[in-house]
């Protein structure tokens, strides 16, 4: 019995990597294949990757607890949005990046305390967060930027940090935090067990409040770096900005191989392999599909894989019994 | 557990096969397609990308099908258009697959951040003009000067006002004295501006001002029409904006209220015909030449409409074609090309069947001959101009 479930949990852990491999793979093949240049559209594959994997491996922790943060595109938009205030402001560029991520860290706090302290349901919480900051952003952004629609900075000023280089290290550092923090401190072996089982979890002394308060901040420093990628990519901010990385969040971390539910069956890797997987998917439809077809024709086959993968990675966890 | 492993390779295989196949439908430039050999004409083909915001308005489709099925048809070119782009970073990311599927010029209908797609476009080497909307000024008189920045036609912010305003006017010399007004998608530049002129042309202050740029100010700052800001010659008896849950309800309240007229900046017509033509109650809109629009106004109570006709996109079309072929067209002042169009209205039926009548099937208003003696290597910036200017 033991050694079937092993099998059944070696595949699941395997499956979403193989998965990257062949869509990278079949990425390769169609671009070469329709003659499109390949260094440039690794390159796109990649910016519009990172944004997703750097927000949801923040988000893991999250989802971990057995919940999850509808509001962290809203986040990741007025975070930005404030960056871009604060630069036109002041011209600084280094309190434009501190007021980022101050800015992330405590919209994401301000949910924990609602979540641990007033213990409101953190999915009614975020809800009501998503609809307060995309609009406060929307107002700042549409007075701010009047006619032109939104609000920037010049361009020159993120410039630096727009490289594959830089980019790339940014997204390793976080992640090997995120990593270091998730498989080899108590972080997060008692945010697995919370969210597996949290009556028992509170029983052994563990508490809660304090590994909640936790989960959002690391939450909250990936949507700083998010939003901060995210101008580096465009430096400007338009009410729309950021508006797809919430449900995003959701199937990247689903394609990556995790349970929605959290628990001991986390894997701080799935958001950066599933984003990539997303993403990956996503182009390749684009380019096989051809502009002709139908709209709407890549989401709905999108949502098939969605499935697939869903029910794939979600066989193993099906079971009556606690894992042990 | 055997079983269980027999579904996962089932599923795995399926979702494999399902992949191979779309990659094997998909074929390559130059494929035979539906029996016609395009191979012969793909080296010299030039590829055009197209950004597009809306994919279903009526506009927006009259626009995609004169690009692909008649100058597709009459010149050599391929058109690629995005699927509906919801941000800047959308925009960006587009232009670069654009720029790495071999475009040559890229025609934007996408407004989100136009600043950063010039920035784009430049830093790519693709040629890139405006089709719909324009730049505002201080951001044009920045970018003008971009080697890749061929220029814009359409309607100018001004333009925008001025179309709301006679709209206003129309309804204030025939007596009217209550209205409903939509706002379409305010904060858009484009609704803000008509909203503003429809204000000043029923004879209306708002804040106190008649003043065009006092009011865009205004209404930016107020996100909405503020109706107690609102006083003149016409009662504004209800506002309503954007497409939701609740404008069914919000409509049927501006019915409610029993206004002698409804007053639309955009898109009324897609979204509110039936509900006004059932109420009785005369409408308006600034939308574009389609056949729904010609039955609202022949059956219906639709009883003006500005509006924009499919072909309005050729110059913009020629304006890149000649920037492709080497005659990268500058005004006077050697700075990328702007030139404003104006609107069609019609009033009546007949008035709307020269318009529409005219701008269809294989005789568009911007025909190949006509586009054809803006297209060359002689061509300048006073040809255009005059062309765009006597349409």
């Amino acid at each position: 019995m033991k050694e079937k479930r092993n099998i059944g949990q070696m595949i699941t852990t395997v499956l979403p990597f193989a998965a990257l491999v062949a869509l990278f793979f079949i990425f390769i093949g169609v671009v070469n294949m329709k003659g499109y240049r390949l260094d440039m559209y690794l390159k796109i594959a990649f910016n519009e990757g990172v944004v997703l994997a750097v927000v949801a491996t923040g988000a893991i922790f999250i989802y971990t607890l057995g919940t999850f943060d509808i509001s962290l595109g809203a986040s990741t938009l007025f975070s930005a949005t404030m960056g871009v205030m604060t630069y036109n402001k002041t011209e600084n560029l280094g309190l434009m990046i501190l007021v980022i991520f101050a800015v992330g860290i405590i919209c994401s706090l301000f949910n924990s305390v609602l979540a641990s302290v007033f213990h409101i349901p953190a999915f009614v919480t975020t809800v009501a967060m998503m609809s307060v900051l995309t609009a406060v952003a929307a107002k700042i952004i549409t007075t701010e930027g009047g006619a032109l629609g939104g609000i920037r900075i010049p361009s020159s000023v993120l410039k630096p940090f727009d490289s594959m280089g830089c980019k790339i290290a940014l997204l390793v550092i976080f992640f090997a935090v995120s990593l270091f923090m998730f498989r080899f401190t108590k972080v997060g072996r008692r945010q697995k067990f919370i969210g597996g089982n949290p009556l028992c979890a509170y029983l052994t002394g563990i508490r809660y409040n304090k590994y909640t308060i936790i989960a959002f901040v690391m939450a909250g420093i990936g949507v700083g770096l998010g939003a901060f990628l995210t101008l580096v990519y465009t430096p400007s901010v338009t009410t729309t900005t950021a508006s797809s990385i919430g449900m995003n969040i959701f199937i990247a971390i689903v394609f990556g191989g995790m349970p929605i539910s959290g628990g001991p069956f986390s894997k701080i890797y799935a958001a950066l392999v599933g984003g990539f997987s997303f993403m990956l998917l996503n182009d390749i439809l684009e380019i096989v599909i051809e502009s002709n077809a139908a709209y709407g024709i890549t989401q709905i086959i999108s949502a098939v894989f969605f499935l697939i993968v869903v029910y794939l990675t979600s066989m193993n966890y099906r079971t009556a019994m606690l894992p042990r | 557990m055997k079983q269980r492993v027999t579904k996962v390779l089932g599923l795995l295989l399926a979702g494999v096969m399902t992949l191979g196949m779309l990659t094997a439908c998909g074929g390559k430039n130059g494929d035979t397609e539906g029996g016609k050999d395009t191979s012969s004409a793909s080296k010299e083909t030039v590829k055009i990308g197209v950004l597009v915001a809306d994919v279903s308005g009526e506009e927006a489709q009259g626009f995609r099908s004169y690009y692909e099925k008649y100058i597709a048809s009459n010149y050599n070119v391929e058109f690629t258009y995005t699927d509906a782009l919801e941000s800047a970073e959308d925009e960006k990311s587009a232009i670069e697959k654009f720029a790495s599927q071999g475009c040559k010029a890229i025609i934007s209908l996408s407004g989100s951040d136009r600043a950063q797609q010039i920035e784009t476009c430049e830093q790519y080497g693709v040629y890139y003009a405006v089709a719909s909307g324009v730049l505002e000024d201080e951001q044009f008189e920045t970018y003008k000067g971009y080697e890749y920045f061929v220029g814009q036609v359409g309607p100018s912010n001004a333009t925008e006002f001025e179309a709301g305003k006679a709209m206003g006017e129309f309804f204030k010399n025939q007596g009217t004295k209550t209205v409903a007004i939509y706002g379409a998608f305010i904060p858009n530049p484009m609704h803000v501006y008509r909203l503003a002129g429809t204000i000043v042309g029923l004879g209306d202050t708002y804040g106190g001002t008649d003043d065009m740029n006092g009011i865009i100010g205004q209404i930016f700052q107020d996100q909405t029409l503020d109706l107690s800001k609102v006083e003149g010659d016409t009662e504004v008896v209800a506002y309503l904006q954007g497409y939701g849950d609740t404008t069914t309800d919000e409509l049927n309240a501006a019915i409610q209220k029993s206004p002698e007229a409804f007053l639309s900046v955009g898109m009324a017509t897609t979204f509110f015909t039936q509900s006004l033509n059932e109420a009785g109650i005369a409408f308006s809109d600034i939308d574009s030449f389609t056949q729904a629009n010609g039955d609202a106004i022949e059956n219906g109570k639709l009883t003006y409409l500005a509006g924009k006709y499919s072909s309005s996109i050729g110059p913009v079309f020629a304006l890149v074609m000649n920037a492709v072929n080497g005659n990268v067209i500058r005004d006077d002042e050697g700075n990328a090309v702007s030139i404003s169009q104006g609107y069609l209205v019609a009033t009546d039926k007949a008035t709307f069947d020269e318009y529409y009548v005219s701008d269809n099937g294989d005789s568009p208003i911007y025909d190949k001959a006509t586009l054809d003696s803006i297209i060359g290597d002689n061509v300048t910036y006073a040809d255009v101009k005059a062309l765009v200017e006597s349409k």
